[in-house]
């Protein structure tokens, strides 16, 4: 029973930390790598608001608007010239997340800290067993989180016009959309996302200016299996987290760190287009 | 100077002293025209005589290097495209005009800024050409490369646009769509009172389709006239093979 | 000895200078850079010889990554995990079973070799036919992160986290260990500019350039680049054992990801594509930073984060040319024009064309082929054959087929259904190398072909096939076919042999690529539109070319052609496709006199109701 809760609140986990990275990927065929860098100043925005003293359930909100505003300053500098060059701009943001955590070394310092977890109860499992509750809570802000986009991507006329101009900028253009301003907001959404998932996630362990490293590998790997698409992500952050918690469970938790790349690594190799239908 | 501009006052693009190109490549100078609403005028002229910049230009994808462009009387010059596209101007683009990997609606909604306006749109051109109705879903990538022009063409008419810049449209296509192409953009402006500026190197289709005419040559108007005229055809053939 | 060198040696995409002044050039700057290193000892501070000697191996590491990423377009984050493969070997030799001259080298061989097979299996997964070079970067990252858990999960075997040092190494002075290392990346630059600028390091720009084309000239793209991997792996590696045994320390993050994207940041601040310049942009980072982190520990790495960034985004080409053109100002050398390429043409000796050994009179068959895109039957069972000697034209409405067909006779992979021979052989699911070793050559609708490549190498890549080019020197002379050498010289390419094919008008990339396609020797020749943007004669010229291939030289030729009076005049035999079905297969005269083809083209049967 507590490892299959495991597996259902890792692949939601999982799933929180990758949405924006997907989305960035999925609409502008940008890889991300400053992700783990955003992931990072989402954790410090979770340790700024408690060092405020306020009440952790600001940490998200908290976080999604800083990270957000990082992501439009970014975009503006950094990314859009980039656009045409896709492997650069995976070098680029790389730096960017190099950049990120040394400015919050120089203002937080190295150290490891702890931020207040909103949900600190546990629930009771039959069998007299218990669980974090707030992982059980990450489970449904996840669903949330993908329902949301799901229903902005597919289903809206600002889903379809972003996919336009990533197809063909120019035509966009023609046809009266403005796509300097789509991009800018799909990168900050991004952004803003993926340090709404660095707060969510800091309760769980803790911060530390390189947090967001190991991440931002695993949600990389799960958002190449996944194509672009919402549901295959949810599929990937099932399989291979659970498998994660597997291995980590019954071999051992070294491994376990591994599982996730290198069966990304082989599913692409084999299936090239991952756990998208396409 | 005065009769122009007031031309240009009540033209649906009026272009004056138009200057542009790649760089300090000049590929379009001093070019003067003028497109009435409820116009069809036929640019032509052979490869690389600055044609299809001047489209460009006028849409704003070129800066423009000297002279001014308006529509319906407002001075446009230096407007991005998407602005420009949103002032009922509809542009179709001689490459890479179609969203390859969107469906045929897609491409079809695209343009349209208001999507009440759908499903009249959409007869509206079901009655020009009934196959787009029937194949929403399909991608628009997998149609034939006649069709593509048929949904280019659709595309732009979706939006009853006051004013539609063509480019080379027939380039490709067999005979009886050319034809096609003839019937249904005659009818539309008819209907509309669209003005519509086409840039051809199809003489036959050119001036079966347009009201006035203007060949270019490196850049420049060399001959301007209206169509009616029975020996247009003959001395542009001739302009064109030199 | 950073600016002089740095501003004389080209870019990748530069043409070829003389080549005795080139060698003569390069061994002055060798000669140089041995001297400063045979001298540097003497005149440096100790914790500077030091430092160098592990930049110098450093330096060498990414020097491979420049030939990977900067010529041949592979993004790898993966080199340090065969630096870390070579220090561990010796490492794990030394700390677990001692020190002699045989362990080290047992010790060599075996991390060598280790890296080189895991290199070749790094590889086959990345570079498979077909594959995205995201997904090529995706494994190169995942290497080193799985490198590293290994290392960690080792136990006392591996020291874990901390690494291993303290182990018994050679008893070599650090003087000495700065000549070795030294002398070891200037005979490696040396070598490495030899092979980018020889024959056949032009196939990797060729392989950035356009891997299709690559593909389609008979290169096999995913060997050359598995080949290319596993010879950068066990240079990673020798530089990796070298720190070792200088250092006697190992840890798991001389193999982990973040020493990778290091390397990467090392070769974009000092010029990718350049060779000089990842290794000075190495040598002077490197060293700066173990001097300056100590001052200004995070202050420094943010500096260096930042320049990486401002270089990718303003300065993809790296700091190199900057300093070679501020150099240039100052010391007034004007920029010197690439001479002409030191090429000449001349024909190739007789030889059989591709892939008739024990083929029979029939050159081409294809039999029930179809192909659809999702719901969408583009082909829909496709019958026909051709002989040896037959000039076939593919004519239709657009939309017919008519390039698709052509795709399916050339790629094994591209058909739904159906088989397809080319002289006897099936070519099944191969790609389409092998299908240009059947005997195909392949012309693209639109001209397709090396765009920072001069018109001499894009040749010479297509002769690869025949002549196998040399690894360290360039040919003064091109062997090109008779049909080759007169599409060359009818369209007047021969006057723009040095002239790089993004230059060239669009009528000449035509002409190129049909030089291309035909320098393979093909004996089925797949041609769409070859003349499309060419002028009258030029068109009448290619026709009688054509006709004379067919005649004479009895290749089979398969046209696609809008221009019917083109078809007219040239072709044997007219096969007319029209909705992904082969309506009708005959002479020229039958086809022109058909009423069926006349309502086709008339649009009658195009389904449309009005």
């Amino acid at each position: 029973m507590s490892t299959l809760l495991d597996i259902l609140t890792t692949a939601a986990i999982l799933y929180s930390v990758c949405a924006g990275l997907l989305l960035v990927f999925g609409v502008m065929k940008i890889i991300n790598f400053a992700h783990g860098g955003f992931l990072t100043v989402g954790g410090y925005s979770a340790l700024l608001v408690t060092h405020l003293g306020l009440h952790p359930w600001w940490a998200p909100a908290f976080a999604f608007v800083i990270g957000a505003v990082c992501g439009m300053a970014i975009e503006r500098l950094v990314v859009r010239p980039l656009y045409s060059r896709p492997l650069d701009a995976i070098l680029a943001t790389w730096g960017l997340g190099i950049i990120i955590g040394q400015v919050i070394t120089l203002a937080f310092g190295r150290e490891v800290q702890f931020v207040q977890s909103p949900v600190t109860g546990a629930l009771d499992l039959p069998g007299g067993a218990s669980y974090s509750e707030y992982r059980l809570l990450l489970v449904a802000v996840a669903v949330a989180l993908g329902l949301t986009l799901a229903a902005v991507l597919e289903g809206t006329r600002l889903g379809l016009v972003t996919r336009a101009v990533i197809m063909n900028e120019n035509l966009a253009r023609a046809l009266g959309i403005n796509s300097g301003l789509v991009r800018f907001a799909t990168f900050s959404l991004g952004a803003g996302l993926a340090s709404l998932a660095g707060a969510l996630i800091t309760p769980l362990s803790s911060v530390d200016p390189n947090m967001g490293v190991p991440w931002l590998v695993n949600a990389f790997m799960l958002v190449m299996v996944s194509g672009v698409s919402l549901v295959s992500l949810a599929i990937a952050c099932v399989v291979l987290g659970g498998a994660q918690v597997l291995v980590s469970q019954w071999g051992n938790p070294i491994l376990g760190g591994l599982t996730i790349v290198v069966l990304a690594a082989f599913v692409l190799r084999l299936r090239p287009q991952g756990f998208s239908r396409g | 100077m005065n009769a122009r501009v007031d031309i240009a006052g009540s033209a649906a693009l009026a272009v004056a002293g138009m200057r542009s190109g790649y760089g300090e490549a000049v590929v379009v100078r001093d070019v003067h025209l003028t497109v009435q609403p409820g116009e069809i005028f036929a640019l032509l002229g052979k490869n690389g005589m600055g044609k299809s910049t001047l489209l460009k230009t006028v849409m704003g994808f070129l800066p423009l290097q000297g002279g001014a462009v308006s529509l319906f009387g407002e001075a446009v010059g230096g407007l991005a495209p998407h602005l420009l596209a949103r002032r009922s101007l509809a542009y179709t683009p001689q490459e890479q005009a179609l969203f390859q990997d969107l469906t045929v609606e897609d491409n079809l909604r695209l343009a349209l800024r208001d999507r009440t306006q759908f499903a009249s749109g959409l007869e509206r051109i079901g009655v020009h050409f009934p196959f787009i109705p029937q194949r929403l879903k399909q991608r628009a990538g997998t149609l034939s490369g006649g069709e593509q022009k048929m949904l280019l063409v659709a595309r732009a008419l979706m939006t009853r646009p006051r004013l539609i810049l063509i480019d080379e449209i027939t380039e490709g296509l067999q005979p009886s769509v050319i034809e096609r192409m003839v019937r249904v953009l005659r009818a539309e402006r008819d209907e509309t009172g669209a003005a519509m500026l086409i840039v051809e190197q199809n003489v036959q289709f050119a001036l079966a389709v347009a009201d006035r005419y203007a060949v270019l040559k490196l850049g420049e108007i060399v001959d301007t006239g209206p169509v009616a005229d029975g020996t247009v055809a003959a001395r542009i053939t001739d302009q064109l093979s030199v | 000895m950073a600016d002089p060198v740095a501003s004389v040696l080209p870019s990748p995409v530069a043409n070829a200078p003389r080549k005795r002044s080139d060698l003569k050039r390069l061994g002055i700057f060798a000669a140089i850079a041995l001297v400063v290193i045979a001298i540097g000892p003497y005149v440096l501070p100790m914790y500077m010889v030091n430092g160098l000697i592990r930049a110098f191996l450093y330096a060498a590491v990414a020097l491979t990554v420049d030939v990977l990423w900067g010529y041949t377009g592979i993004l790898t984050f993966g080199q340090s995990a065969f630096f870390g493969i070579g220090a561990y070997a010796a490492g794990l030799m030394f700390t677990h079973v001692g020190f002699s001259t045989g362990y080290a080298a047992i010790a060599l061989v075996a991390g060598v070799g280790v890296a080189m097979l895991v290199a070749g299996l790094v590889g086959w997964l990345a570079f498979y036919h077909g594959a995205s070079p995201l997904y090529g970067s995706v494994v190169t990252l995942v290497l080193p992160i799985v490198v590293t858990q290994i290392l960690f999960s080792g136990g006392n075997f591996t020291g874990s986290s901390s690494g291993l040092s303290g182990f018994e190494s050679f008893d070599v002075s650090i003087e000495a260990w700065f000549w070795i290392a030294g002398g070891f990346l200037v005979a490696l630059t040396s070598a490495a500019w030899l092979f980018v600028r020889s024959d056949a390091g032009r196939i990797l720009v060729a392989i950035r350039e356009n891997e299709q084309r690559c593909e389609y000239v008979g290169i096999n793209v995913s060997r050359v680049k598995i080949v290319l991997m596993v010879v950068c792996a066990a240079i990673a590696a020798i530089a990796g054992y070298a720190f070792a045994g200088v250092q006697m320390v190992v840890a798991p993050e001389y193999a982990g990801f973040v020493f990778g994207t290091e390397l990467l940041i090392w070769v974009a601040l000092g010029g990718r594509g350049t060779l000089i310049g990842p290794v000075i942009g190495t040598l002077v980072l490197d060293v700066s930073t173990s001097y300056l982190s100590g001052n200004l520990p995070f202050v420094w790495k943010l500096v260096i984060g930042v320049a990486f960034v401002v270089v990718i985004v303003a300065l993809p080409q790296g700091l190199t040319p900057l300093v070679t053109r501020t150099a240039r100002r100052i010391f007034g050398r004007r920029e010197t024009a690439a001479p002409d390429a030191p090429v000449t043409f001349e024909q190739s000796a007789a030889a059989p064309y591709a892939g008739l050994e024990g083929a029979g009179q029939q050159a081409l068959a294809v039999e029930g082929v179809r192909k659809h895109f999702g719901s969408l039957a583009v082909l829909q069972g496709i019958d026909f054959a051709a002989s040896r000697g037959e000039l076939l034209s593919l004519v239709g409405p657009n939309g017919a087929g008519k390039t698709t067909l052509m795709r399916c006779v050339a790629d094994g992979n591209e058909r739904s259904g159906g088989t397809v021979r080319i002289n006897d052989h099936d070519i099944g699911r191969k790609p389409p190398y092998t299908c240009v070793g059947f005997g195909v050559g392949r012309k693209f609708q639109t001209a397709n072909v090396f765009e920072t490549l001069t018109v001499a190498e894009a040749l010479r890549i297509a002769r690869t096939r025949m002549a196998r080019p040399s690894l360290w020197s360039r040919a003064g002379t091109l062997p090109l076919p008779e049909a080759s050498l007169q599409v060359i010289r009818a369209t007047g390419l021969d006057l723009q042999i040095g002239t790089e094919a993004r230059h060239l008008s669009h009528g000449m990339k035509q002409a190129l690529e049909l030089a291309m396609v035909l320098a393979l020797e093909p004996s089925v020749l797949l041609l769409d539109e070859p003349t499309a943007g060419l002028t009258k004669p030029e068109r009448t010229m290619i026709g009688g070319i054509l006709v004379n291939l067919a005649q004479k030289h009895r290749l089979c030729i398969l046209l696609v052609e809008h221009d019917l009076d083109f078809v007219r005049e040239i072709s044997s035999r007219v096969i007319v496709l029209h909705q992904g079905r082969l309506v009708l297969d005959g002479t020229v005269a039958e086809v022109v006199e058909s009423e069926l083809v006349r309502t086709i083209y008339s649009g009658a049967a195009h389904g449309a109701p009005s």
